[in-house]
């Protein structure tokens, strides 16, 4: 990311399975286990009718959570400052 | 010990004396049995005496969860269950999947060994360190998606098990749903539950899962990972989910149904039917369903399953003639924890021998018409156990004395056939439903030809050799009773069921679509980093099989025998199908299975099992090899 570029991450939740891929890999690289709730990205009602996903303060917009979700429901976005 | 993947701890739970204990794993019993499916088999060996009665104090419900559970090894979210089942009286394991495994991991638990009685309902939390019996006097009577709702609104997101009407009222095959989604314990767990009290059990957890050796993890995962993200069927299953695997329209039309074939199509499906679709953790290939009636007089009603297959199996029932109709008694079926498939068997079974006279309308108490009110009627009578429905609760036993049907009904040991092989062919799935301890059932015996029905034979060694199955077996799975059967099913059964059992203990998806990414090969890396254990394909091929046969060593010690691994009488006649007359076919459709043909197939499944021909049980050499001898 050059310092010009800021990233962001838009969510699709509609798309989202409630699979919580995105929170172990999310945990994994930053603690080295897996885990739901030491994860940046959270997944509330992942089986309800309409999951939300949203972000904690320690997020660093790395952007792998997106990387990893294969459902289209976070889609990473670079944007010019 | 440091533990990884594992999390070593047992917990113990005495309900009778409301007594909670934690013991730590044997790494020996874990080289042994893996975990999962397997250790199951031997915390249930040590445990469950000869002759148990199901519904007894002494009987136990113990629940595992493979090593591959709670990390992101694709399609790891299984959980094993094994109990005495009351519809059949064998010792069998069960599998689920949604989220319980996973957050049990979390929890910081492999196992739950369940037993005794409690005094009242009850409900057992677990939650970090956290493990309580809690009062379910509120909850009795509910069924299982209010159960789940109210303990999902009560801890958040978390995993649940829990049992529905037919569960308390102990009916013999009663279900449990897991996340009410899943299907658990098909033949009885429910019931099991519902006698000792038992109303859900609910688990979370905060402790996180550790790994051995992240740099092996991370090479095998990616590897994986882009092998699934490039498959090029990926989006339509995630569009369709189940319904790729059976093609119901074909079903439904060969039953001459044309109308209803329509309301089975994808298009129909994706319009009117799919809400949304949902995934176990882990899961790139999601295929769970929520499922919503859009219009009519059930407008409004949502229900999950784990395979829209399930519902659309209940449209084959003459008198059932809307997508609708269908998915609201499939829904009643769930919410009161009844297996929607042995559902549709008795009700099929009941409609043909009321048409032919063979069972009245005295007989059974109720005036008997094939439609949606009557099943409708029948559903609810089964789950409370209240006139026709306290005879057609105790299971395909006792229903077969009460009518004198035996002969006619289509079970095994007590648990109704899933796939008609007269409709079918003799594939595994088949097959293996007359060998399986447990009575029908399909999933151990699914894989390979269901990946390659209609493929080459070269297709079918690729499988062979991913299944790691050792090249003088494949020659004589090459070799079948008659040249023309091109493939020998019955020693095929056998390492489609070592397959099953070596994903099951590691906590992997067996289904079709997961199961044909996985291999002896990356598997047993997956373990190795996951566990930091160094163990040979030839070590976990071994130990899967050994918990195999260890669960049949505990079936011989019920009583069970070739005698009872038996094709059903009606399978060697015709089935009417539309303006069809089937027979019972080898899976390539060459040979007609005659009964003295069946037995050959027999023959050839304990042989290359190594067991005995006479009593179909591990032979002593068997028994020896796989050091099983104390279990005898
Ligand atoms: S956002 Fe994507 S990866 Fe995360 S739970 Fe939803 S579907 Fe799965
Ligand atoms: S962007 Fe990075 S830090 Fe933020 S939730 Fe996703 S993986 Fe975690």
């Amino acid at each position: 990311m050059s310092s010009k570029t800021r990233r962001k991450i838009i969510t699709h939740e509609e798309q989202c399975v409630g699979c919580r891929i995105c929170q172990l890999w999310c945990s994994y690289q930053f603690t080295g286990k897996f885990s739901f709730s030491k994860a940046f990205i959270k997944i509330e009602e992942p089986y309800g009718l309409e999951p939300k996903i949203s972000f904690l303060e320690d997020c660093t917009t790395c952007g792998q959570c997106a990387d990893h979700c294969l459902y289209g429901a976070l889609e990473k976005i670079e944007e010019g400052m | 010990m440091e533990w990884n993947g594992y999390t070593g701890n047992i917990l113990n739970v005495d309900l009778t004396g409301e007594k909670i204990s934690i013991m730590k794993q044997n790494p020996d019993d874990l080289k042994q049995f893996i975990g999962g499916f397997g250790m199951n088999c031997k915390l249930g060996a040590e445990r469950i005496k000869p002759e148990t009665d199901p519904f007894s104090p002494e009987n136990f419900v113990i629940v595992g969860v493979g090593p591959l559970v709670g990390t992101i090894t694709p399609g790891a979210s299984r959980t094993a269950g094994i109990s005495k089942f009351p519809a059949t009286g064998a010792i069998a394991n069960s599998c689920g999947s949604m989220s319980f495994g996973f957050h049990l991991k979390q929890a910081g638990y492999d196992h739950i060994i369940i037993s005794g009685k409690a005094e009242k309902p009850t409900y057992l939390q677990i939650i970090d360190d956290h493990v309580e019996l809690n009062d379910a006097k509120d909850m009795w009577g509910s069924d299982i998606v209010e159960t789940t709702d109210f303990l999902w609104k009560k801890y958040g997101s978390s995993g649940v098990i829990a049992i529905g009407q037919a569960g308390e009222n102990m009916v013999r095959g009663a279900l449990t749903l897991i996340d009410k989604t899943s299907t658990f314990g098909r033949g009885g767990i429910a019931a099991v539950m519902g006698y000792k009290n038992l109303k859900a059990i609910v688990t979370q957890g905060t402790k996180g899962v550790s790994i051995a050796h992240p740099k092996e993890f991370n090479e095998a995962y990616k590897k994986l990972f882009e092998r699934i993200r490039n498959y090029p069927q990926r989006q339509s299953w995630h569009e369709v989910g189940m319904l790729r695997s059976l093609p119901m329209g074909l079903m439904l039309t060969a039953q001459g149904q044309k109308k209803k074939a329509r309301q089975v199509s994808d298009r129909f499906y994706l319009k009117k039917i799919k809400k949304r679709r949902i995934a176990c953790p882990s899961c790139p290939m999601a295929d769970k369903d929520i499922l919503e009636i859009k219009e009519g007089e059930h407008c409004g009603l949502i229900q999950y399953t784990s395979s829209a297959i399930n519902p659309f199996l209940m449209f084959t029932l003459k008198g059932l003639n809307t997508y609708d109709e269908v998915i609201k008694i499939f829904d009643l079926a769930n919410r009161y924890g009844l297996d929607s498939l042995t559902l549709t068997a008795l009700f099929e079974l009941i409609t043909r021998l009321h048409e032919q006279g063979v069972i009245t309308e005295e007989m059974l108490g109720l005036k008997w018409k094939s439609d949606y009110e009557t099943l409708a009627e029948v559903t609810e009578m089964i789950a409370y156990r209240k006139g026709l429905g306290e005879v057609l609760a105790g299971g395909w036993k006792e229903i077969g004395k009460k009518f004198n049907i035996e002969d006619k009904m289509l079970q095994v040991k007590g648990l109704d056939v899933i796939f008609d092989p007269r409709f079918m062919r003799l594939g595994t799935m088949e097959f293996e439903q007359v060998v399986n301890v447990k009575g029908a059932h399909v999933a151990s015996g699914g894989s390979p030809t269901y990946a390659t029905s209609g493929g080459s034979i070269e297709r079918f060694k690729t499988h062979f050799k991913r299944m790691g199955i050792p090249d003088p077996a494949i020659k004589r799975i090459f070799k079948p009773l008659k040249e023309e059967m091109m493939v020998n099913v019955p020693r095929l059964t056998r390492y489609s069921e070592d397959w099953y059992a070596l994903l099951t203990s590691m906590g992997l998806c067996a289904r079709a679509q997961m199961n044909r990414f996985f291999s002896m090969e990356n598997v047993t890396n997956f373990y190795n980093a996951v566990t930091g254990f160094d163990r040979s394909q030839e070590d976990l091929r071994i130990a899967a099989e050994r918990s195999w046969n260890l669960l049949k060593l505990l079936n011989a010690r019920e009583g069970f025998s070739r005698k009872d691994d038996k094709f059903p009488k009606e399978w060697f006649n015709n089935l009417k199908y539309g303006n069809n007359e089937l027979q019972l076919h080898d899976f390539f459709g060459t040979t007609v299975i005659t009964p003295t043909i069946a037995n050959q197939l027999l023959n050839d499944y304990y042989d290359e099992r190594g067991w005995n021909l006479e009593d179909g049980l591990p032979s002593q050499k068997k028994v020896k090899e796989l050091e099983l001898t104390p279990y005898m």
